[in-house]
């Protein structure tokens, strides 16, 4: 599968014929050539292997903790109520509305401003399609998920509308700070958007091939936030270059720290062009239940409630319920996700730096850590289980087989620049949302297998 | 004529409220429907905050404007409709979901998983038991036996199908033939996609297919055609002879079919045909269906589409864009749902035949002329013995006089004057309703 190619305003044209997708043709035999490269993905391969191995999962991006009771109950009242019928629960934008008040300062109003979708997911989606041309560029942060160009790029039926050509702008490792210089020469005449990937700098997995992973890992690989100052750069680049921000804040309350999540939408000037995307999932711990909003100026908000209505016409109607005592949870409520989310992670940082991983940077927001191999580990000869596989994988094999601990191999974070090819491969990505139980036997077995 | 605009979609069934009136309109603003530039921004001179480095943006290009089309937005003629049936306390017959519950066993499946912890993602394609669930049942209604894992797929809803289906297989340019009336998303979303529409219309008093119109119309530039059987609004249900000229069409001509069978389980004067089961069509075919109508749970968004790999394939992409996985619990209990005994289902159609019973002889008596419906819980009837201009203003006297609400159907036509003499009843209300309904227009409805 081709990769995205640097940014540069010359490149871009070259990347949109080459992200083009192949003509969709219905003859079976054209069209498994296709799916067979699909098929070949290391991270199907890990997932079927830690299975085999009944290993513990910390590759898997959602939590293996109950969702509060209090908000499984209300789902459960509103089934038992007979709110089973296409709804749309107003209240869950009233709601919203109030919060972008008092986390951002930021005036919606409830009843034109916001967009309820079947998950996050949804409301991406609905926004590019509302926004993007074909032609456009959207710029997106590296590291970030390929599977999401992959999606653009394979989905070769999708309108031309979506044939965007997306610009990766690389972060600076190890920090993963935003590099200005890379970033604005990124900018086109044709550039229409620039993606805040989960405002923690994360994207998700939502490719073909993971539909056939075991379960669905949205991450954020380096748990980054970014900063004030990186985030005034970015606005100012978008006022000047008149695009707009699509932001992915699903861990706007899962920020540590010092870190408080800061939208872009609330710098000056950016209300105005800014799609701000979030959900239920990872705030409640109901990764399943498809409950996500867009929020945005009127008139784009409008235009993307117009794409929801055809793509899926309204979201689940006992969760919309279950959304309303969700949003009403009282602040003690985010305080201690907060809390335990943090106590989690030191846990986890602690553990891998003890057994040799090297931790550059203590996530600042999401439930990843982004380690990059011991030092003493080598990587293992490059074995060509099948084309698509990479060197690193290996080191994750032994993981699994030998420590009885899934992660996710880190070089499928990366895009670019090939020559970069062994250190991108050198990082692995743990996941700590997971139950205090589950990261003491990951603990156990990490420091009983893995080391010097 | 009135833009639909949604400002605010206060009714559930924001698919039928979300229609243009005028073909031409609509067509213009489906094309320019991901356009949007933003406003002129007056402080155009400044930069906003500054960056922390000495860097040179590029020249700023020209301001650019909102797109024409979101200027224009005005409440649809359903908004009005819906405000003025909760104003006047009508009776509602128009929207097309039921006022019961369904089953208590499905929604305890809901409820089992939710405790149980069912709560995280499902695998993007569907939960395995649900998927089987489906094949299962498909083999069941058609004979077929399909790879639960490789040609099913779970959506949110039966309309993310047919978004799916539309986004994932149709190219811009591609022509794609619909039968008018038509369930309004199939229109929206093939503008969506570029494609290049033709419509065959179905008309009264039978709805049967114009077969030499339909001979004429499909050539070998179509790129597929889409069926809805049993059909919304007609209630027409597409008999053998009709779908093995639409199968040998299609085979001749190398057309794909994508075909609607939300209402399979409402089929009451007929048997119901799913097209993938004609010799040779199976591999040019999606089947999609939902668990909504057949469940009375339409606010669970729980669909599917059955299809061959390499259709399946192009399917999942656009998917895995949209949504990219379907609500868990409630996949969980699509599970226990479809494996419901034949009795379910048997007691499912003698209740709706008894509500549309009630129905029928109610607006026979009212003075309709009532056009025979075969399947789904809708009919369609003609008003113009009541001696209004067309099917809107009739709507909205039966409304503010009579107090009972039924869906102008003109917006499900291509050419809405088609539809100006036509209007949709639904029965899928509890037989009280409709008693209460039926009383009313008998009463007050006055032919001219």
């Amino acid at each position: 599968m081709s990769r995205a190619i640097p940014s540069g305003p010359g490149q871009a044209a070259n990347a949109q014929a080459r992200l083009k997708a192949p003509a969709i043709d219905k003859m079976e035999a054209k069209l498994s050539k296709a799916s067979r490269a699909l098929n070949a993905s290391p991270i199907q391969e890990i997932s079927h292997l830690a299975q085999r191995c009944g290993a513990i999962n910390l590759a898997e991006g959602f939590p293996d903790f109950p969702a509060p009771p209090q908000v499984k109950h209300a789902a459960v009242a509103a089934i038992a109520a007979d709110l089973n019928q296409y709804r749309h629960v107003q209240g869950i934008c009233d709601l919203l509305a109030v919060k972008m008040k008092q986390n951002h300062v930021l005036d919606f109003d409830p009843l034109t401003d916001f967009v309820i979708c079947c998950g996050q997911s949804e409301a991406f989606a609905a926004t590019i399609l509302a926004t993007i041309d074909q032609g456009d560029e959207v710029l997106i942060f590296d590291p970030a998920y390929e599977t999401y160009e992959s999606c653009i790029i394979l989905a070769g039926g999708i309108p031309l509308e979506l044939r965007i050509s997306q610009v990766y702008v690389p972060l600076d490792p190890p920090y993963w700070t935003l590099n200005v210089d890379k970033f604005m020469r990124s900018f086109t005449g044709r550039t229409k958007a620039v993606v805040l990937n989960r405002s923690l700098n994360e994207e998700k997995i939502g490719c073909i091939k993971e539909t056939n992973y075991n379960s669905y890992s949205p991450h954020n690989p380096t748990g980054k936030v970014f900063s004030k100052e990186e985030l005034e750069v970015i606005a100012a680049a978008c006022c000047q270059m008149d695009c707009l921000a699509i932001t992915d804040e699903v861990y706007e309350y899962i920020t540590f720290d010092t870190h408080k999540h800061l939208s872009i939408a609330s710098l000056p000037m950016m209300k105005e062009r800014t799609i701000i995307t979030s959900s239920l999932s990872k705030t409640f711990s109901v990764t399943g239940w498809r409950i996500g909003w867009a929020c945005a100026p009127t008139a784009i908000a409008s235009a993307i409630r117009n794409i929801h209505i055809k793509i899926t016409d309204s979201a689940p109607a006992p969760f919309q319920e279950a959304a309303l005592a969700a949003l009403q949870s009282p602040p003690e409520y985010f305080s201690s996700l907060k809390a335990d989310y943090v106590a989690r992670r030191d846990f986890l940082i602690k553990m891998l730096s003890e057994v040799g991983f090297q931790v550059h940077n203590k996530p600042q927001g999401s439930v990843f850590i982004f380690a990059e191999l011991p030092k003493t580990c080598l990587l293992c000869d490059v074995s060509e289980l099948s084309p698509a596989t990479f060197p690193f994988i290996d080191f994750v094999k032994e993981l699994i087989e030998k420590a009885g601990v899934a992660a996710v191999p880190g070089r499928g974070f990366f895009h670019g620049d090939c020559n970069d090819l062994t250190q991108q491969s050198r990082y692995v990505r743990f996941a700590f949302c997971k139950s205090n139980d589950t990261l003491s036997a990951a603990d156990q077995k990490m420091r009983s297998c893995v080391g010097k | 004529m009135p833009l639909l605009s949604l400002a605010n979609p206060s009714s559930p069934a924001g698919h039928e409220m979300l229609l243009l009136r005028s073909a031409s309109v609509f067509r213009s603003v489906s094309r320019r429907i991901s356009t949007v530039r933003m406003a002129a921004i007056s402080t155009s001179g400044e930069k906003g905050a500054s960056p922390a480095g000495q860097v040179q943006l590029p020249p700023s290009p020209p301001p650019v404007q909102v797109a024409k089309r979101l200027e224009n937005f005005k409440t649809t003629i359903f908004t009005q409709m819906s405000l003025l049936a909760i104003k006047h306390g009508a009776i509602n017959l128009g929207q097309g979901f039921p006022n019961f519950d369904g089953p208590e066993f499905v929604k305890e499946a809901a409820i089992e998983a939710i405790k149980e912890g069912k709560n995280q993602y499902a695998r993007g394609y569907g939960v395995p038991e649900l998927n089987s669930a489906i094949a299962e049942r498909f083999k069941k209604d058609t004979g077929l036996q399909v790879n639960p894992e490789k040609e099913v797929t779970v959506t949110s809803g039966c309309t993310e199908a047919i978004a799916a289906t539309i986004l994932g297989l149709i190219n811009p340019g591609d022509e794609v033939v619909l039968f008018a009336p038509f369930y309004d998303s199939y229109l929206a979303t093939l503008s969506m996609a570029g494609a290049e529409v033709k419509s065959v219309t179905l008309c009264p008093p039978d709805f049967a297919v114009p077969l030499d119109e339909l001979k004429s119309v499909v050539t070998k530039k179509t790129r597929a055609i889409m069926i809805n059987t049993p059909h919304n609004p007609t209630g027409k249900m597409f008999n053998r002879e009709e779908l093995e000229v639409i199968a040998s069409l299609c085979i001749e001509n190398d057309i794909l079919v994508f075909t609607d069978e939300v209402y399979d389980k409402l089929a009451f004067e007929a048997e119901h045909i799913s097209i993938a089961s004609l010799p040779g069509m199976y591999e040019r075919t999606v089947t999609m269906n939902s668990l909504g109508k057949t469940f009375s749970l339409t606010g669970w968004k729980i669909g599917w589409a059955v299809a061959p790999p390499h259709l399946t394939w192009g399917f999942r992409q656009a998917h895995s864009f949209l949504t990219f996985s379907t609500s868990t619990p409630m996949q969980w209990a699509a599970s226990v749902a479809l494996r419901a005994p034949d009795t379910y289902y048997e007691e499912l159609k003698r209740d709706y035949l008894a509500k549309k019973a009630i129905l029928v002889e109610g607006l026979k008596a009212a003075g309709f002329i009532v056009y025979p419906s075969s399947g789904t819980y809708f009919v369609m009837v003609d008003h113009t013995p009541f001696g209004f201009e067309n099917d809107i203003t009739f709507c909205e006297y039966l409304i503010t006089e009579v107090g009972v609400v039924a869906i102008p159907t003109s917006v499900f036509y291509l050419n809405p004057e088609e539809g100006k003499s036509l209007v949709r009843f639904t029965f899928c209300k509890d037989e009280h309703t409709l008693r209460a309904a039926v009383e009313r227009m008998k009463e007050r409805l006055h032919k001219r």
